[in-house]
């Protein structure tokens, strides 16, 4: 275990130089009149000159590389072009915001995805075709949508969360909660029916396997024998899904985040990239990159312990 | 089953205490109460460096946190600020600057004669967009400890205005050198910026300062400012009651204020329509004749776009000076009727019996829609207009004069020499082909002076440029503010959001 997670770290490592080395050339090259953009439409070109100089844009490209690259080793993400606020600051500060929004979208997708999917699986009937129908809707519907509509029904309509804003745990615990708790279920229905179908399809292939027939004639109660060990071989590809599902959720929380005026980082994404705001289109790619890699490493540990074939591949 | 039902226990309490805690907006602390504004702003703040400030949408956060060293009111006229008095010299080279004593920043500093020199200076030198503001400054010092002299290379009559706005931001030393100004104000303003209760870029929190100077202008004891960029968010905004004062994203919105029980207040704050930049026709020679720009103008059925785009929210004009400038000119209105066969008749004099194309840019400035049905009109006015696509790296080709005409928004400044040194003047930045021509620097050094003949000089200007077909502007559009319950205000003239003392607790 341990040379397997020095493997995925060191991989990890070496994916994330390469991110800063593609992204930032893709960037760089695919945008211009920054400094126009940063200086204003109807700065002058004594004011554009001023802050190309100021930034080091009249520097040749290779030479801002090596130096945001320079600075990047040691931890330095530098400052918003646009701004002038540390990049680490703006990233960090909004980051926590964003993976509480992706974790607790994930944690709600697995809990009801599971329960949907074994119901599915074990009582078929109208609850297996409630889920089929519900990850047909849940990936044709625009989060965009579903956001929209929980917000008219229960911010507007019932008067039980806030339309919009956020609420840090800190100020006010109930607050906080709150203010996530639409965002998150948006964020969660999109995904839910995936991941109840990937777990409702790998149920009924345990359970119609040998070891599943052998454990009933042995006079295993049903519910012990789905749970404890159809559901326990059944979680591997489900396991694999949320974890492409945290991917996906931080995408569409770009989207979700801009409805709910949330202080994540897709709405700093959306804005920064339309700016080319390099150094912090940078530091959210990486940060985000980082993110991912990390859960991907989770999801094969957690692959590991739920399947000791895989400790030992 | 058991862990099931226990399951479904949990959830239940969940949801019964999550509604038991509901009742009304909480994001920002309730309703309004006189005691607390809440704002929705469109745009974020893009840096709280005075020597880098915008103005324009932005210019609420600045108004809560610093003053300036001249006020306008909401119809324009001058007023003091920290300034408590001024004069010009005979020449009007020189104004001198009378701060009041005794007013001090947040950290304590006071705000000497110094400290708004080298704020002016650094504004001058620094990057906003406006700098140019100050480009007729040659000096700027300290006479004494409360006052400032500045040395103008020539007169300049908007000076006092831009003095009241981001060019006369006034913050405190303690920022000049700090890497973190750009985040963290320190200024002599009626609030005081709250950074551990913000969040940058969705809500910032201010607090009125105790020691205020001037507590008239102090009408609640605190302010938030949300920022909505998103269209949906504002709306759901209004829908939930979460502001007393908000931009809207577009006049698109306004059933939704109406229907949330919002004021709508709307006044005219920018113009829309063509800048036929290429008045000596080096990129399209047609275009240097006048009368294919007077044919332009005769091609647009101005009440039926401003309909079919807008709504109607907004007013038809051939100017791009707004009703409120002294250059306005009521009669210039019906300059231009629409007229197809008239421009047709245009087009056929200046040699052009069969038409003329126009390569025009497709910009993310003006939606495609707006792009076909404009050009849907001209077609029958024997005007083809040919887009070309850009993506969003255009700006420096724009400014750069590469096209003879394209469409775009300017705002409608208060003062006439604001819109001359925005559009007009060869220097300006959407003179974009820097054409000089006699008439207009005539008439632009008379308006330099100022006086009964600088306004006179400003409607000549504008009955020049309006004759000369040099912009075919289309409508003004209005610019929305909508008010909750409990809440007024009054427009500013030219300024997309109200001064913040203007915004009033009923």
């Amino acid at each position: 275990m341990r040379n397997f997670l020095v493997r995925r770290i060191l991989s990890g490592i070496v994916m994330l130089a390469t991110l800063a080395v593609v992204g930032y050339a893709l960037l760089r090259l695919g945008t211009s009149d920054i400094a126009q953009k940063i200086a204003g439409q109807s700065a002058g070109p004594a004011q554009v000159a001023l802050v190309e100089e100021k930034l080091g844009l009249d520097r040749p490209m290779l030479v801002q590389f090596g130096d945001w690259f320079g600075a990047l080793l040691t931890g330095d993400l530098g400052r918003s072009w646009f701004s002038g606020q540390l990049v680490s600051d703006t990233v960090l500060s909004r980051m926590s915001v964003t993976v509480t929004l992706a974790i607790g979208s994930v944690l709600l997708t697995a809990v009801f995805g599971v329960l949907l999917g074994a119901l599915a699986a074990t009582r078929r009937g109208w609850i297996d075709r409630a889920v089929q129908v519900l990850a047909v809707i849940g990936q044709a519907v625009p989060g965009f949508l579903l956001a929209v509509a929980l917000v008219l029904v229960f911010a507007v309509q019932l008067d039980w969360f806030p339309a919009t804003g956020y609420e840090r745990f800190a100020d006010s615990p109930v607050g906080w909660l709150r203010s996530v708790t639409l965002p998150i279920v948006a964020l969660a229905l999109g995904s839910l029916g995936g991941v109840a179908q990937q777990v409702r399809g790998s149920m009924l292939d345990v359970l119609g396997r040998d070891h599943v027939r052998t454990l009933r004639s042995r006079g295993l109660p049903e519910h012990r024998v789905v749970y404890r060990y159809v559901l326990r071989n059944a979680a591997g590809p489900a396991l694999s899904v949320l974890g492409l599902q945290f991917v996906i959720i931080l995408s569409a929380a770009v989207v979700v985040e801009q409805v709910f005026s949330i202080p994540g980082l897709g709405p700093v994404a959306l804005t920064s990239t339309t700016q080319g705001d390099v150094p912090l289109v940078m530091g959210i790619v990486l940060v985000t990159g980082a993110m991912v890699i990390v859960v991907n490493l989770v999801v094969d540990v957690l692959q590991g312990v739920i399947n000791p074939k895989v400790r030992l591949s | 089953m058991r862990r099931w039902s226990v399951a479904a226990v949990t959830v239940t309490s969940a949801a019964l205490v999550l509604t038991a805690c509901s009742g009304g907006p909480t994001d920002d602390g309730g309703s309004a109460d006189g005691g607390h504004l809440r704002i929705g702003a469109v745009v974020d703040l893009s840096t709280w460096d005075p020597a880098g400030a915008a103005w324009g949408n932005e210019a609420t956060y600045f108004m809560a946190t610093y003053d300036t060293v001249l006020r306008t009111a909401a119809d324009g006229t001058v007023e003091p600020g920290l300034a408590e008095t001024w004069e010009y010299n005979d020449d009007r080279t020189q104004l001198t600057l009378h701060l009041r004593d005794g007013v001090t920043f947040s950290d304590g500093d006071e705000v000497t004669a110094e400290v708004v020199a080298e704020n002016l200076l650094r504004f001058r030198d620094g990057t906003s967009e406006n700098a140019g503001n100050l480009g007729a400054v040659e000096s700027i010092t300290a006479a004494d400890e409360h006052t400032v002299e500045i040395e103008l290379s020539q007169p300049d009559p908007g000076l006092e205005t831009y003095l009241s706005q981001n060019s006369g931001l006034v913050g405190s030393p303690a920022m000049f050198d700090d890497p973190d100004a750009a985040a963290s104000p320190i200024g002599s303003g009626p609030y005081v910026y709250d950074e551990a209760a913000s969040i940058p870029g969705s809500r910032y929190e201010f607090t009125a300062r105790e020691d205020y100077w001037d507590e008239e202008i102090q009408h609640y004891d605190s302010i938030t400012i949300n920022v909505y960029t998103d269209a949906t968010a504002t709306q759901n905004a209004l829908r939930d009651g979460q502001v007393d004062m908000a931009n809207l994203n577009s006049t698109s919105q306004i059933p939704a204020a109406e229907q949330a029980g919002y004021t709508i207040n709307a006044a005219p704050v920018n113009w829309k329509g063509f800048i036929l930049a290429d008045r000596e026709g080096t990129v399209n020679e047609a275009l240097g004749d006048v009368r294919v720009r007077q044919a332009i103008n005769y091609a647009l059925d101005r009440d039926a776009l401003l309909q079919a785009i807008d709504s109607g929210y907004g007013e038809p004009t051939t100017q791009i000076f707004g009703p409120e400038n002294e250059a306005f000119v009521d009669e210039l209105e019906d300059r231009y009727p629409y007229d197809p066969e008239k421009a047709k008749e245009l087009l056929a004099e200046a040699g052009y019996p069969d038409g003329v194309t126009i390569v025009e840019p497709r910009t993310s400035f003006v939606p495609a829609s707006d792009y076909e049905l404009i050009a849907g009109m001209l077609v029958e006015s024997n005007i083809t207009l040919q887009g070309e696509e850009t993506g969003s790296e255009f700006i420096g080709d724009l400014l750069g004069g590469k096209w003879a005409a394209f469409q775009f928004g300017l705002n409608q400044e208060p003062l006439a020499w604001q819109v001359y040194q925005l559009a007009v003047a060869p220097e300006s930045a959407w003179n974009v082909k820097h054409v000089v021509d006699e008439t207009v620097q005539g008439l632009a050094e008379r308006m330099r002076l100022g006086g009964e003949d600088g306004s006179a000089a400003a409607r000549e200007l504008n009955e020049y440029l309006v004759e000369q077909a040099w912009f075919a502007p289309i409508y003004r559009v209005d610019g929305v503010l909508v008010t909750a319950e409990g809440t007024s205000m009054t427009n500013k003239t030219g300024q997309a959001v109200p001064n913040l003392w203007d915004i009033v607790p009923e």
